[in-house]
C-alpha cells in the first residue's frame, strides 16, 4: 500500500499541452477519481503514473520512491483498461496468472491466488474459458481480477466500465466500490461520468484543459464548486447560471436580473461586498428550486419568490424536470411530481438562496 | 439477376481453367506411356501405380524431395522469427530512418531477380556456400524477407496496444512482451505468411538452378525439368506425370490445412481482439 504524489506534472504532445502542471497527493488506501471531459488530459496524467507515456516535466512518487524512469513493470502498480486488454489467446485462468508468472512466484501461491481472486469476482467456473467466450460484464471482472492478484500497491482504472450497459454498469459500480473497501488498496480511476465520480471517489478531482480545477470530498465539490466549469460538470441537470449585476440597499445584497431580484444570504455578505455593482454570475442548481405551492423547508418571501413561464415539462418519475422561462433568461428545475405547473402557464418558484452561488464573470471563480 | 448468372458463369469457368488441367495431370500420371497418346482423355485403364514407384525412385524425386524439404523448412525456421521481429519493431517503436528502412525493404521486393543472379553466385562462392542446401537456404532466406517484414508489420499494426500496456504493466519487458504476448497475437499473419512463402520456395526455380550445380543436391523444380529432358529421351511420360503430382501434392495440403486461416485473414486483415 502507497500514497501516490504528483508535482508539477506536465505533458505536452508535440505542441499541445495535455497535462499542465498537474499537483496531486493520493493518500494511501484512498479511492480517487479523475473526471473531466473527453481529452481534458485525465487519461493521459494516468498513463504517466502507469509509466505508459514519457513524463515531460514534474515528479511521479509512488510511495517515497520516485518512478518517473523506473519501467511500468517495476511500479508495483496494476492497471484495468476501458477495453480490458485480455490476452485472447489464453484462458481466464493464464490472463491473471501471467503477472505472476513473469514474476516467477511459486506455482502454488499462483494457485491460490488466481483462485481466491475468481472467488471473490465470481469467475469460478469460468477460469478454462478463453476471453471470446465470456461476456462483456465477465470479462471486466477478469481484467479487474488480473489487477487484483498481483496485490499491487496502487490500482489504475480508466473508465473500466464504459463498455457496460447502463445496468449492469450501476451494479458493477457498487460490487466495485465494494471491492476497493475490502482491498484497501489506493486507487485512481478515470472518468468522464459525474455520476461515477460522485458514487465511488472518496475525492474527486476536476480536470479541464489539462489543468486541475478542483480536489476534494464528492460533497463538497458539489456544494462549493470552486468555479463555475465545476459546479457546471457536476451534477445532472447542470446548474443554471445567469447573467446579473450585484446590487446592495443597506446591509442587505441583491442580485439584479433585470426581470428579477435575489436577496443574497446573510452569511455571503462579507465575501460578496468588493462586487458591489459589478455584471457577476448567479447560480442556482436545478434540485434548489421549488414549486412555491410544494416548497417544503424554504419559507417564500419577496427575496426568493420568482415568476416564470413554463416552456417544457419532463415527466421523470418521483420529479419532473421544468423548463422555464424569466424575462431573458432560461432555468432548468427539478420539482416535485405532484406539481400542477402546466407548460404555457406561469409558475411561481422559491429558490434555496442559502445553496446559490456567486461567481466572477473574468476569472469564473466561485465568490461564495 | 442476369449480372449474378454472368459472374458466376466467369467464376466457373475460372475455376474450370484451373481445375481441368489439374485433373488431367492426376489422371495422367496412372496411365501408361501408350495410353497418354492413344486416350488423352480417356479415364486410365488399370491405375499405373509404378509410375510413382518409378518416379519416386528411379527418377530421383525421393532425394529431390527430401532436399525441397529441409529448404523450405530451414528456410522458414529462420525467416519467420526474424521477419516477425523486423516487422513488429516497424510497426510499434517508431525510430529514426525507420521510413528508409522500410523503404528499402520494399526496394527489395522490386528489384528483379535476375540482376542479382550473377553478383549472388560469386558471393556465395567465395563464402564457400556454393552448391550446399545451407547456402541456398541463407539465399531463401534474403529472398523471403521483404515480402514477409511487409506483410507482418501491416499485420502488427492492427493488433490493439493494450495489449502491449498490459503485458508492460504486467511484468514483461519489451521482448518478453513480444514473444510472450503479440507474437502469438499474430499467429494468424504468421501462418498465412508462412503458407505463401512455402509455396513460393517449394516452387522456386531460378535461384536453385544457379546455385545448386550437383545432381544429389537439386531441390524438386530442378529435379522435375531434369526428368522432364531425360523422359523426353526414354518416353516415360508416366512417371513424369507421376513426379509433377509429388510436387504438387505438399501445396495442395498445406493450402486445404490452412484455408480457414488464410481466409480469414484475406478478408480484412481481420483479428478478433
Amino acid at each position: 500500500m502507497a500514497s501516490v504524489t504528483l508535482k508539477h506534472l506536465t505533458k505536452v504532445f508535440k505542441n499541445v499541452v495535455a497535462v499542465n502542471d498537474l499537483n496531486l497527493e493520493i493518500k494511501d488506501k484512498e479511492f480517487l477519481v479523475l473526471v473531466g471531459p473527453s481529452g481534458c488530459g485525465k487519461t493521459t496524467a494516468l498513463r504517466m503514473i502507469a509509466g505508459l507515456e514519457e513524463v515531460t516535466s514534474g515528479e511521479i512518487y509512488i510511495g517515497d520512491r520516485l518512478v518517473n524512469d523506473v519501467q511500468p513493470k517495476d511500479r508495483d502498480i496494476a492497471m484495468v483498461f476501458q477495453n480490458y486488454a485480455l490476452y485472447p489467446h489464453m484462458t481466464v485462468y493464464d490472463n491473471m496468472a501471467f503477472a505472476l508468472r513473469m514474476r516467477k512466484f511459486p506455482k502454488a501461491e499462483i494457485q491460490r491466488r488466481v483462485h481466491e481472486a475468481a472467488k471473490l469476482l465470481g469467475l469460478e467456473g469460468l477460469l478454462d474459458r478463453k476471453p471470446k467466450q465470456l461476456s462483456g460484464g465477465q470479462r471486466q471482472r477478469v481484467a479487474l481480477g488480473r489487477a487484483i492478484v498481483r496485490e499491487p500497491q496502487v490500482f489504475l482504472m480508466d473508465e473500466p466500465l464504459s463498455n457496460l450497459d447502463a445496468k449492469l454498469r450501476v451494479q458493477t459500480r457498487a460490487e466495485l466500490i465494494k471491492l476497493q473497501r475490502r482491498l484497501a488498496v489506493t486507487t485512481i480511476y478515470v472518468t468522464h461520468d459525474q455520476v461515477e465520480a460522485m458514487t465511488m471517489g472518496d475525492r474527486i478531482a476536476v480536470i479541464k484543459d489539462g489543468v486541475l480545477q478542483q480536489v476534494d470530498t464528492p460533497l463538497n465539490i458539489y456544494h462549493y464548486p470552486a468555479n463555475m466549469f465545476v459546479a457546471g460538470f457536476i451534477g445532472t441537470p447542470p446548474m443554471n447560471f445567469l447573467d446579473v449585476t450585484l446590487k446592495r440597499s443597506g446591509d442587505d445584497y441583491y442580485v439584479d436580473g433585470g426581470d428579477f431580484k435575489l436577496l443574497l444570504p446573510k452569511f455571503a455578505a462579507d465575501k460578496v461586498q468588493p462586487w458591489v455593482d459589478k455584471q457577476v454570475v448567479f447560480g442556482v442548481r436545478p434540485e434548489d428550486i421549488f414549486d412555491k405551492a410544494l416548497a417544503p423547508m424554504t419559507t417564500a418571501h419577496d427575496g426568493n419568490t420568482l415568476r416564470a413561464m413554463v416552456d417544457v415539462i419532463e415527466p421523470m418519475g418521483a420529479v419532473v424536470t421544468v423548463y422555464l422561462t424569466l424575462g431573458t433568461h432560461q432555468l432548468v428545475a427539478t420539482i416535485d411530481a405532484d406539481t400542477k405547473a402546466k407548460e404555457g402557464e406561469e409558475l411561481e418558484i422559491v429558490l434555496d438562496m442559502d445553496k446559490t452561488h456567486l461567481f466572477d464573470r473574468e476569472t469564473q471563480k466561485a465568490i461564495y | 439477376m442476369i449480372r449474378r448468372a454472368v459472374v458466376n458463369l466467369c467464376l466457373f469457368l475460372f475455376a474450370l481453367s484451373v481445375i481441368v488441367p489439374l485433373l488431367w495431370v492426376l489422371m495422367t500420371a496412372f496411365k501408361t506411356g501408350h495410353e497418354i497418346f492413344t486416350s488423352p482423355w480417356g479415364l486410365p485403364h488399370t491405375p499405373q501405380w509404378e509410375n510413382f514407384v518409378r518416379a519416386w525412385e528411379e527418377a530421383g524425386i525421393a532425394r529431390y524431395f527430401l532436399n525441397s524439404l529441409i529448404v523450405t523448412l530451414a528456410t522458414l525456421a529462420i525467416l519467420l522469427p526474424i521477419g516477425a521481429m523486423a516487422a513488429y519493431v516497424f510497426a510499434r517503436y517508431p525510430f529514426r530512418g525507420a521510413k528508409w528502412l522500410f523503404g528499402a525493404f520494399l526496394g527489395g521486393m522490386m528489384f528483379p531477380l535476375f540482376l542479382t543472379i550473377v553478383p549472388l553466385f560469386f558471393l556465395l562462392a567465395r563464402l564457400g556456400m556454393l552448391d550446399t542446401l545451407h547456402g541456398l537456404t541463407l539465399v531463401y532466406v534474403a529472398y523471403s524477407l521483404p515480402f514477409t517484414v511487409f506483410v507482418l508489420t501491416g499485420f502488427f499494426q492492427t493488433l490493439p496496444q493494450e495489449m502491449l500496456e498490459a503485458a508492460l504493466i504486467d511484468g514483461c519487458g519489451h521482448a518478453r512482451a513480444f514473444w510472450k504476448v503479440m507474437l502469438p497475437l499474430a499467429k494468424p499473419g504468421i501462418i498465412v505468411v508462412g503458407v505463401f512463402n512455402a509455396i513460393g520456395l517449394w516452387n522456386e526455380y531460378p535461384l536453385a538452378l544457379v546455385i545448386m550445380t550437383s545432381d544429389e543436391r537439386r531441390t524438386l523444380p530442378l529435379g522435375i525439368a531434369n526428368l522432364l529432358m531425360v523422359e523426353q529421351y526414354q518416353s516415360d511420360w508416366g512417371a513424369l506425370f507421376a513426379g509433377l503430382v509429388i510436387v504438387m501434392l505438399p501445396v495442395l495440403l498445406v493450402y486445404w490445412l490452412f484455408r480457414d486461416r488464410i481466409h480469414e485473414t484475406m478478408i480484412a486483415g481481420a483479428l478478433k481482439g
